[in-house]
């Protein structure tokens, strides 16, 4: 065997090997997916059957017609919207002014400020979530979904990945915003704005996933069943004092994971984006 | 219309010192470049002047007030980067309107400014499009006219002409100053570090190095009485040959001695150890022996075109002269002087001319 020839074997070989451990993880991630696609369409005697059984039969569409025959269930589909529109909106205009800030101004005290903030992403969501519970009881607005979006109106991970973008662009567009006459307000509006829009776009997306798939949040500071999100409605209905049907409720999760899959497909290029920004630089 | 003054100013970064105890005076008018290597200090001082950084200790005036504290947004000048910073987002029409908008202007007029300064640089077909869409030589019109459309009392480049290919530079060179000095007569500072440039547009020329300024003068000055090594070797290509030796009396003529040759020079210069120069164009060439002219071992040519230059090794220092046109060898032994009137000396510890 020539070395030329050598070489090439050792490539393929190598490709071999990577495609069959990236095959392998896609497998182990899709298969809960493939599982619950599968499992919607059983009865719950065969999903709950062990060894598990993969071939619906007989085939069904009753967990389907269980999930909308609920009286409730657009209106946790509007709840879901309205609580993730709220999120989305408040992360946007939040976050896109403190990155701002935190890249483009000098104020004293910046860098330790930012620097505090960060620290809060160690800090895990149920260390706080007592003070937060009494502080939405006080302000009254316990079982409304507003005082729960009001929780998550600003986030440290949109501030971070705002202020990295801005950052990266160029301070000789902004010197030059300057000398044109922009103060630092202006030339957020008519600069920094206009041209974060990738950054917005990975923000509202982000921020899309995690509110309309919340669970703990919704689940305590939601009470009565028609302000619940889907999730919670979903585990809310079909939980039986004894035992859980399982079947509608992973029927429900596929009806309701169906936009975040279209937003996916639509938007995956924003979504690399947000995590190029914030790896790269900094 | 004005003149700029920096007096006494100083700026640190930290511990660095970028400009030290600057003292300039830029007239109305006037088109000056400031020339010096990277790191000289001469964009720290253009941004001081457009108020992008604050001086630590001195006084910058434009027209007849102290800018120290006034905000760039309010200075009244415009600026050209070497990126052209143009924005992205907007079209042609809306970076140049920007300015405008910003101080504002009403829409009518805006429009019809833009128009004007637009048709002037001639990118008025251009109004639609987006930067990222424009060539290298566009885009630096546009950057001009968003900066010449709010009719700016100074007008500071830096670098501008550096992103741009050999042959648009040449020519852009040319344009930039017809337009700036002549047409319109703005206060322009010009930042460079290309001598080319810097020769062939100032009217006055401010070197600069370490944070010092060297030396301001007319090109002419710059090139043909350098105050000190520095200036000598940094303008001019090839720069400056410099050569240390002793000059002293010997058999009645004076005579510069070094190492590998001695030469005569004329009989008013200082006497000691000196550093000698001569531009490597202003030198005599024979290609036999003859009266006066000093044997040497010519590495190689550069051949340049109209111009050949010889490399000429005496030990660890080699020369650069510039050889007849029709030269034939590229080896060998040549025979060369500098011209009598074309020499500098420099004192070898402070580096300040002597003579010359």
């Amino acid at each position: 065997m020539t070395p030329k020839e050598k070489e090439k074997l050792v490539k393929t070989i190598w490709k071999v090997i990577t495609y069959v451990v990236l095959i392998t993880f896609a497998l182990v991630y899709l298969m809960p997916f493939i599982r619950s696609l599968v499992a919607s369409f059983m009865t719950w005697a065969q999903a709950s059957h062990y060894p598990p059984q993969w071939i619906p039969h007989p085939f069904t569409l009753e967990n389907y017609e269980k999930l909308f025959r609920l009286e409730l269930f657009p209106r946790w589909i509007r709840n879901t919207a309205l609580y993730a529109g709220l999120i989305i909106a408040g992360n946007i205009v939040f976050s896109s002014m403190a990155g701002y800030a935190f890249a483009r101004l000098e104020f004293p005290g910046r860098d330790a400020i930012f620097s505090a903030m960060l620290s809060l992403l160690m800090i895990p969501m149920f260390v706080t979530l007592v003070p937060n519970y009494i502080i939405i009881y006080k302000l009254g607005l316990i079982d409304n979904i507003f005082g729960l979006a009001l929780l998550g109106l600003v986030n440290v991970s949109s501030i971070f990945l705002m202020k990295q973008y801005f950052v990266s662009l160029s301070d000789e567009i902004f010197e030059a915003a300057r000398l044109d006459g922009c103060g630092p307000i202006k030339a957020f509006f008519y600069i920094a704005l206009p041209l974060a829009k990738p950054a917005l776009g990975a923000v509202a997306v982000y921020q899309f996933l995690g509110s309309w798939n919340a669970f703990i949040g919704p689940l305590i500071f939601l009470r009565s069943p028609e302000n619940f999100t889907l999730p919670v409605g979903l585990s809310f209905a079909f939980q039986r004092s004894m035992w859980t049907e399982y079947t509608p409720i992973i029927a429900g999760s596929l009806v309701a994971s169906a936009p975040t899959i279209i937003l996916f497909l639509v938007l995956n290029k924003y979504l690399i984006r947000g995590i190029v920004i914030t790896g790269g630089k900094g | 219309m004005a003149r700029i003054l920096l007096k006494n100013v100083t700026k640190k970064f930290g511990e660095v010192t970028a400009v030290k105890n600057l003292n300039l005076e830029i007239k109305d008018g006037e088109f000056m470049v400031l020339l010096g290597p990277s790191g000289c200090g001469k964009s720290t001082t253009l941004r001081m002047i457009a108020g992008l950084e604050t001086p630590t200790e001195g006084e910058i005036w434009i027209g007849d007030s102290i800018v120290n504290d006034v905000d760039p947004t309010k200075r009244n000048v415009a600026m050209v980067f070497q990126s052209y910073a143009l924005y992205p987002h907007m079209t042609v029409f809306g970076n140049i309107e920007f300015p405008l908008k910003m101080s504002g202007v009403p829409k009518e007029e805006r429009a019809k400014k833009v128009k004007e300064v637009a048709e002037f640089l001639g990118i008025d077909a251009l109004l639609n499009r987006k930067p990222s869409e424009l060539s290298g030589g566009q885009q630096q019109r546009v950057a001009l006219a968003r900066a010449l459309v709010r009719e700016p009392q100074v007008f500071l480049l830096d670098e501008p002409l550096s992103n741009l290919d050999a042959k648009i530079r040449t020519q852009m060179r040319f344009e930039l100053k017809k337009l700036l000095s002549y047409e319109l007569g703005i206060t322009t500072v010009y930042v460079t570090h290309d001598q080319v440039e810097a020769m062939t547009m100032a009217d006055r020329i401010a070197v600069m190095n370490k944070g010092i300024l060297q030396q301001v003068g007319t090109p002419d000055e710059i090139f043909y009485r350098p105050k000190n090594t520095f200036v000598a070797t940094f303008v001019g290509s090839p720069p400056m040959n410099l050569i240390e030796g002793e000059i002293i009396d010997k058999d009645g003529k004076t005579v510069f001695e070094t190492e590998h040759f001695s030469m005569e020079l004329p009989k008013d210069v200082p006497h000691g150890n000196v550093i000698l120069g001569f531009r490597p164009q202003h030198v005599q060439i024979s290609p036999q022996p003859a009266e006066g002219f000093i044997k040497g071992e010519l590495l190689g040519v550069e051949k340049l075109g109209v111009e050949n230059f010889g490399h000429v090794g005496y030990g660890n220092t080699e020369i650069v002269i510039r050889l007849p046109e029709d030269i034939k060898t590229t080896r060998g032994e040549i025979y060369w002087r500098p011209e009598e009137n074309r020499i500098y000396l420099f004192d070898p510890n402070t580096r300040e001319t002597v003579y010359g």
